[in-house]
């Protein structure tokens, strides 16, 4: 199984732990500070391209995020984690198509109500779809969850008379206050990074260590007397949560959603992104999607072919770098500040991880 | 028809490597447009016919097989030992990359949808028997595969890589070998599927993302690796399809995908596979 494969890319010698959950969270921590400055002073740059590239970055990293508490830390890939993404963004777009069902402006009262709905609404569906998903690990698991999501895009695709179907819902304003791009951003900078700190709390408390428990060996743990079911099954809530709370900002920044936000592709765009970035860190995915959003802004200024670049960026990612971008500046960071004996042996792992075997 | 001979080599694929093959529809995709070019082509020097179809068909199928090969070489056989999600992220990135190849290739001035596909107009009244020979050439190959992996020696030794990749390579049986002859003979078996299909469906850029899907669809239902059960789900999937279709239209996608999550929780390893790899 996959759990078994990728043992030996994991920490879980009790020897040097320490050391490397240093680097690993004092990498994250350094680039946390950088990036939360980072995003703090973007709205000094001139034009509102940037802004509205920022903003995408945050909604799609903590997107990500949610989906690689999935990967990362509980070691199951879903490939229908965009399902939870656009019921949010659905969730929240027909509360405010019901609030506001012709012109005049939305309350900020109703705003917030409409964004409120996302994560309950996301969180249901989630709570249906784990019900079944747990019990299957591994490749069915990823299949499983890409059905599921399959399906639901398929009934907001064709339940036109409620969702509108394939003309999306257009037109979703944001009160006059939210209208203002740099104010809007920074709005979702504090959603993002609640949200954030609220899942680092989640993924270091017990439970984020039981979960990656289940990723080394399930087996082993279910001997311990953990439920891994009932385990998977909160966590995969938790993750479509977070997803369904990105997907509220979604409708509001574009101000119109579309059914494709819930099909398997879009669910390939978090699996990319916590990958170029890094599935192994905490803040990997974000990294991975300032990457993936700044990339496809500035390539598709000069081209149209987007698709082929990202599809040769994750070619050499794979290839290249498994660990994503993270991955990389780890290894060269151990590579530089350890040579000592017991880094050695680790550096030779790391190598062995970085070439293809 | 065209969802058996895909998903068969899908299922192919899986069964014995172990590998989710995103770009399959892809391959599939790429085959269809240089069938399409082929027969342009000989159009230059023949008068148009049914018989024009066959040169074409066979050359993009070695040419696929070829690609198969190649690609099999430098890129899949590095993802043997790696996580399920580098695999299917190469895959994926493969669709990407050959989708935007087709682009480069044969849509620069038309980007969107729609290569012409004129052998329609060649066969005239002759439609109809194609819709026959269409079915003869699934068969064909719905036979053939099963015959090959169940009563020749090499598909023994296909069946037995399912089983235990470990113990067929101690018995000296190089399997780097066998995976590269599947994985080709998959790509194959869907090249020669996009040309004796081209025309009847027009190819256009978008479509293996469609198709894609509803292979993986039939691949569940049927059971990785299993030829009768891909054969079966494909003939129930189509079918499934054109009823709710016709009971109810806007939900017939999902219908499939209803019955997918179905099996997958009654039967993971699907109606017809056997429980291999829990």
């Amino acid at each position: 199984m996959t759990g078994d494969t990728n043992v030996s890319a994991i920490p879980v010698l009790p020897q040097n732990s320490l050391a490397r959950a240093w680097w690993r969270h004092g990498l994250s921590g350094v680039l946390a500070a950088v990036l939360a400055v980072g995003f703090l002073v973007v709205p000094l740059i001139p034009g509102q391209f940037w802004i509205y590239v920022a903003t995408e970055i945050l909604i799609l990293g903590l997107f990500a995020m949610s989906f690689n508490m999935l990967h990362g830390y509980m070691g199951q890939l879903s490939f229908g984690h965009a399902a939870f993404f656009g019921l949010g963004a659905y969730a929240t777009g027909l509360l405010m198509r019901f609030f506001r069902p012709s012109g005049g402006e939305i309350g900020y009262l109703e705003f917030f109500l409409s964004l409120l709905a996302a994560p309950p609404v996301a969180a249901m569906g989630a709570l249906i779809v784990s019900i079944f998903c747990v019990r299957l690990t591994g490749i069915y698991f990823a299949i499983l969850t890409l059905a599921f999501g399959e399906l639901l895009y398929y009934i907001v695709f064709s339940w036109y008379s409620f969702t509108k179907g394939d003309d999306g819902v257009q037109g979703l304003l944001p009160p006059p206050f939210f209208q203002n791009p740099v104010n809007f951003y920074y709005f979702t900078f504090a959603v993002v990074l609640a949200a954030m700190l609220l899942m680092w709390r989640i993924l270091e408390s017990p439970f984020g260590y039981t979960l990656r428990t289940l990723r080394d060996n399930q087996r082993r743990a279910a001997f311990l007397g953990i439920n891994v079911r009932l385990h998977m099954s909160v966590n995969f809530v938790i993750a479509g949560t977070f997803a369904g709370i990105a997907g509220a900002l979604w409708g509001p920044f574009q101000r119109s959603i579309a059914p494709g936000l819930l099909g398997w592709q879009e669910s390939g765009v978090a699996v990319f992104m916590a990958l170029i970035g890094g599935s192994k860190f905490f803040i990997g995915p974000i990294v991975g999607s300032a990457v993936y959003t700044f990339l496809q802004a500035f390539v598709t200024i000069y081209t149209v072919y987007w698709p082929l670049t990202i599809g040769l960026v994750i070619l050499m990612i794979v290839l290249f770098a498994p660990g994503g971008i993270l991955g990389l500046v780890e290894g060269l960071l151990e590579r530089i500040g350890k040579a000592g004996a017991a880094a050695t042996e680790q550096g030779d792992s790391a190598n062995k991880d970085g070439t293809a075997p | 028809m065209v969802l058996f001979l895909l998903s068969a080599g899908l299922s192919l694929i899986f069964g014995v490597m172990n590998i989710l093959n995103f770009a399959h529809a892809t391959f599939w995709l790429l085959a269809g447009y240089i069938t399409v070019t082929i027969y342009n082509y000989l159009l230059g020097y023949f008068a148009p016919g049914f018989y024009l179809l066959i040169p074409a068909v066979a050359g993009a199928t070695v040419i696929m097989i070829i690609v198969g090969l190649v690609v099999e070489r430098f890129l899949i056989r590095r993802m043997y030992n790696r996580e399920l999600a580098e695999q299917l992220l190469l895959t994926f990135a493969l669709v990407l990359i050959l989708g935007d190849v087709i682009k480069l290739i044969w849509g620069v001035e038309n980007r969107h949808i729609f290569v012409p596909v004129t052998p329609v107009e060649a066969f005239g009244a002759f439609i109809n028997p194609y819709y026959f020979f269409l079915i003869g050439a699934g068969l064909a190959v719905a036979i053939g595969l099963w015959v090959f992996l169940h009563r020749t020696k090499y598909g023994k030794i296909v069946r037995a890589a399912v089983y235990s990749r470990e113990m067929v390579n101690a018995l000296g049986i190089r399997i780097p070998l066998i995976y590269a002859g599947v994985f080709a003979a998959g790509i194959g078996i869907a090249a020669f599927a996009a040309g004796i299909f081209s025309p009847l469906l027009p190819m256009a850029l978008g479509v293996d993302i469609d198709i894609i899907i509803q292979c993986f669809a039939v691949v569940v239902i049927g059971g990785f690796g299993s030829i009768l059960g891909t054969f079966v789900a494909s003939l129930l999937v189509g079918v499934v399809y054109s009823f709710s279709i016709l009971l109810w239209p806007d939900g017939a996608l999902a219908v499939i995908f209803l019955i997918v999550i179905a099996v997958l929780i009654w039967r993971p390893w699907g109606l017809f596979g056997t429980e291999l790899r829990s």
